[in-house]
């Protein structure tokens, strides 16, 4: 039976990790943070795993995303509070301000042109606002397939 | 989420891809939707959401289309 408690304190600390560093923290990480063995912080994982809190790559243990933040470089980076970070998608390059509530500045590429577009966000306000995202699958598909989505 | 520049890029990579068209939001809706969506995303306190908070946060970004529907 896992400590409730302990296990949204895990989910913070992952954030605020990736938040302070820009990378999600390892297994190792979070097990010494917590005090905690490196398979009891594995469970740990795989149950906010479970419950959507992130998302992990079940054969590395790693968190591949921990939205907006992804836990790998991609095609959209977010400059914020002095650090880089890479979003998952066209949604998320917007998140990461968002959940920071900091200005940022946006390298993106367009998808099939595969042109690059540098937008910015300041004083809660984006530059570019007529560009489009475009959503592939209705809501209730979301998780049906996290990397497409 | 992917990003275009026109609805012609759009047409461009579904035909291609042979996919169907999804929604098509605007950076400026998107970046509404995005304050809503992710603005307590770094507090202890957030554990997620119910069904009925996500229909919340499409109502309030404006999303109303069966697109959205929870």
């Amino acid at each position: 039976m896992k400590d409730e408690n302990l296990l949204w304190q895990i989910r913070h600390f992952v954030y605020q990790h990736l938040a302070d560093t820009t990378m999600p923290p390892s297994v190792d990480v979070t097990a010494a943070r917590f005090n905690l063995s490196a398979e009891e912080a594995t469970d740990y994982y795989k149950e906010l795993h479970n419950r959507h809190a992130f998302f992990l790559d079940l054969e590395s243990m790693t968190i591949r995303m921990a939205n907006p933040f992804s836990g790998i470089p991609t095609d959209f980076k977010v400059h914020a509070n002095g650090k880089t970070y890479y979003a998952n998608c066209a949604w998320d390059m917007l998140g990461i301000p968002a959940a920071l509530h900091a200005d940022a500045i946006i390298e993106a590429k367009f998808t099939e042109s595969n042109d690059l577009v540098k937008l910015e966000v300041k004083n809660g306000k984006v530059t570019n606002p007529d560009l489009l995202v475009h959503f592939p699958l209705a809501f209730s598909r979301w998780y049906d397939d996290l990397v497409f989505t | 989420m992917l990003l275009f520049q026109s609805e012609e890029w759009i047409d461009k990579w579904r035909q291609r891809n042979n996919l169907e068209r999804g929604e098509v939001l605007t950076v400026q809706q998107v970046w509404e939707l995005s304050k809503l969506w992710y603005h307590n995303r770094l507090s202890m306190d957030y554990h997620g959401r119910s069904i009925e908070q996500v229909a919340e946060v499409f109502r309030q970004a404006g999303l109303t289309s069966d697109f959205w529907k929870v």
